[in-house]
């Protein structure tokens, strides 16, 4: 018997995400039927850019579906759920999939495993995840007809763009006077200027500096390798360094030339943000950070001593 | 207004963390903390109840190791608190929601407030499903929260790469909240005693009417260490020569300089 996997097409307007093709390459590996689920107005061609992904696109069509809202998506993609019973439904480890995986799964009296970095199947949908800070790695087995997933994002190898697929209309009423939860607006990211996207040599600091007067340490070195400063999430949320300085899943992604991270743990939220930088140095006084699997060069050591150390020798 | 805040034990950032001879989580070596996102919920439920008037009650499902974050919300402004005595490896993220709900469900509260996710597991559902079990509204990641208008209330939602939803949430309803949304108080010497006399109620399973833990969607099949990935060269020695050699490299091998 085939195996159905569904994807929830993740889009914006009218834009497919990126992630859907890894989506799809996620479900390939456990899956042998492929289908994506997109809830969109009438009209719109998310379906045609989902379809070269897959084996058969679903539609669930609703003009109260043009923005993403919960509870709506939830009714569309539970109503079909329950009529085609899928083995097991994806979504991304993203806004999209935090918010409406566990709402699936609780209408679906499904089992969920988040944050997935690999999938098995074994009379079950089996997920590999990280835990305690990427220390191990947790098995985990649904144990329910339908399982639900999140992927993590870069974690899966994309599914090869193929012929188009068979887009299919279902007809499954949605009624908008039951969500609970409304979008009002969206508010698009400020790109600042001479943003830190564009700079040749980023040299980023986290938590591990201490407090904002601290911090100073890292623009002097930027400063003297003609860098830009950058930081983690944590740096920001304290106010140490405005947003737009932000690097990770909910900052800016850079891609520079070379790439310092002082004081920076290494947590997959700031990684997917500056693992494709050419050159990664790495200063932690931890020898077991994460960090330090995504760097190339890297000293276990003290910041304040090693970063003052280094600007000396530059000035030499 | 009624606000609840769910708070979990989670194993400390810096605990050791090894497996025994049968691939277990090595348990004598752990310490536990409060989910830093956790905190960030509770001291948005205080400023909340603060501006109306309300009530602040936290929750917590696990081993006695749950009451210190518990004493610490009640230390930062909590009105009382909530203890579900159970042993959290027997309940699976459903289990932790059905739990919480049986014991928050006659409690008349306008929202609960949770974190985005464990800093341990990872979880990033006990939220959602808390909401569900509840019949409540919910939306996650939460960073900003205006004034509650005639029974609902505009929330902030960070979405990627710096884009955020402006998403209006009807009572009751559920939120995790994520860092950033404000500063956590430290608790003042006042708070810490005058917890000491707050209301801290204990409940076991069979109280919130279970007859053992509730079945299982998801089962374990272990842990294991992780393969090392591809480590980064790293520079051994004092300060000064780690220093040195690294600006070499930089110049000489790889001209990045
Ligand atoms: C939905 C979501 C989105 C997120 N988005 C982002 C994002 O966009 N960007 C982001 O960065 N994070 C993001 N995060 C947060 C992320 O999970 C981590 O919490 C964060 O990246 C940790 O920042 P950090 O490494 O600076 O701090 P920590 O994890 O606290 O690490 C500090 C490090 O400093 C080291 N250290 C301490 N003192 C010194 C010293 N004197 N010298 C050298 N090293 C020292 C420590 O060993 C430690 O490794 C997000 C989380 C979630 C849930
Ligand atoms: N055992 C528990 N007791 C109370 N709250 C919990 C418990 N487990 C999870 N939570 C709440 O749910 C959030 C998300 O947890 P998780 O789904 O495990 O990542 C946490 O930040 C807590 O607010």
């Amino acid at each position: 018997m085939s195996r159905s996997i569904w994807i929830v097409a993740e889009h914006q307007d009218d834009n497919l995400h990126t992630g859907a093709a890894e989506l799809a390459g996620a479900a390939r590996s456990v899956g042998d039927h492929v289908a994506a689920v997109v809830c969109c107005e009438a009209g719109s061609t998310v379906p045609a850019q989902a379809a070269p992904f897959v084996d058969q696109v679903l539609v669930i069509e609703n003009a109260a579906l043009s923005g993403y809202t919960a509870g709506l998506w939830a009714q569309g993609i539970v109503g079909l759920a329950k009529e085609s019973a899928p083995a097991a439904i994806l979504l991304p480890h993203a806004p999209l999939g935090r918010d409406l995986a566990p709402l699936l799964a609780a209408r679906l009296d499904a089992g969920l495993l988040t944050d997935c970095l690999e999938l098995q199947w074994e009379e079950g949908l089996v997920g590999l995840r990280s835990v305690h800070r990427r220390k191990l790695v947790s098995r985990e087995r649904v144990a329910t007809p339908i399982a639900i997933a999140t992927c993590q994002r870069g974690a899966f190898a994309a599914s090869p763009a193929g012929d188009a697929a068979a887009i299919e209309t279902a007809s499954v009423a949605i009624d908008d006077t039951a969500a609970r939860t409304r979008l009002l607006s969206m508010e698009r990211a400020e790109v600042g200027e001479g943003s830190i996207t564009e700079a040749e040599i980023v040299v980023a600091g986290g938590r591990g500096l201490g407090d904002a007067e601290k911090f100073a340490l890292v623009q002097e070195l930027a400063d003297a390798v003609g860098g830009v400063m950058g930081a983690s999430r944590p740096v920001v949320d304290q106010g140490w360094v405005p947003h737009d300085r932000q690097i990770g899943s909910s900052g800016v992604t850079v891609r520079p030339r070379l790439y310092f991270a002082l004081g920076i743990s290494g947590a997959v939220q700031h990684v997917v943000g500056m693992r494709e930088s050419d050159v990664i140095v790495a200063i932690n006084k931890d020898p077991k950070a994460p960090i330090f699997e995504y760097a190339h060069y890297g000293i276990a050591d003290d910041v304040f001593k090693v970063v003052p150390a280094v600007i000396a020798n530059l000035n030499s | 207004m009624r606000i609840a805040v769910c708070m979990k034990a989670v194993v400390d950032s810096q605990a050791r963390i090894e497996l025994d001879g049968d691939g277990n989580l090595r348990q004598d070596q752990l310490r536990f903390e409060v989910n830093e996102y956790d905190l960030y919920a509770v001291e948005e439920a205080i400023r909340l109840a603060e501006s109306d008037e309300g009530h602040v009650t936290v929750i917590s499902a696990g081993t006695a190791d749950a009451v210190q974050g518990l004493r610490k919300g009640l230390a930062m402004g909590a009105a009382d608190a909530i203890h579900v005595d159970c042993d959290p490896d027997d309940l699976d993220a459903s289990g932790v929601a059905a739990v919480l709900a049986a014991a928050l469900h006659d409690g008349g509260y306008d929202l609960v407030l949770a974190g985005v996710e464990s800093d341990d597991l990872g979880g990033s559902q006990v939220g959602v499903l808390l909401a569900e079990a509840l019949g409540y509204a919910s939306t996650t990641l939460v960073v900003g929260t205006n004034e509650p208008v005639d029974g609902a209330m505009q929330v902030r939602r960070e979405l990627e790469g710096g884009e955020h939803a402006n998403v209006q949430v009807q009572f009751p309803a559920v939120l995790t909240i994520q860092s950033g949304i404000n500063e956590p108080r430290y608790p003042s010497l006042k708070g810490i005693m005058a917890a000491k006399r707050k209301d801290l109620a204990v409940k076991g399973l069979a109280d919130l009417g279970f007859d053992g833990a509730p079945a299982r969607r998801v089962e374990s099949l272990g842990l294991t260490i992780p393969p090392p990935r591809e480590l980064a060269r790293m520079l051994e020695g004092g300060a000064e020569e780690t220093a040195a050699e690294l600006v070499r490299i930089l110049r000489e091998e790889e001209k990045a300089l």
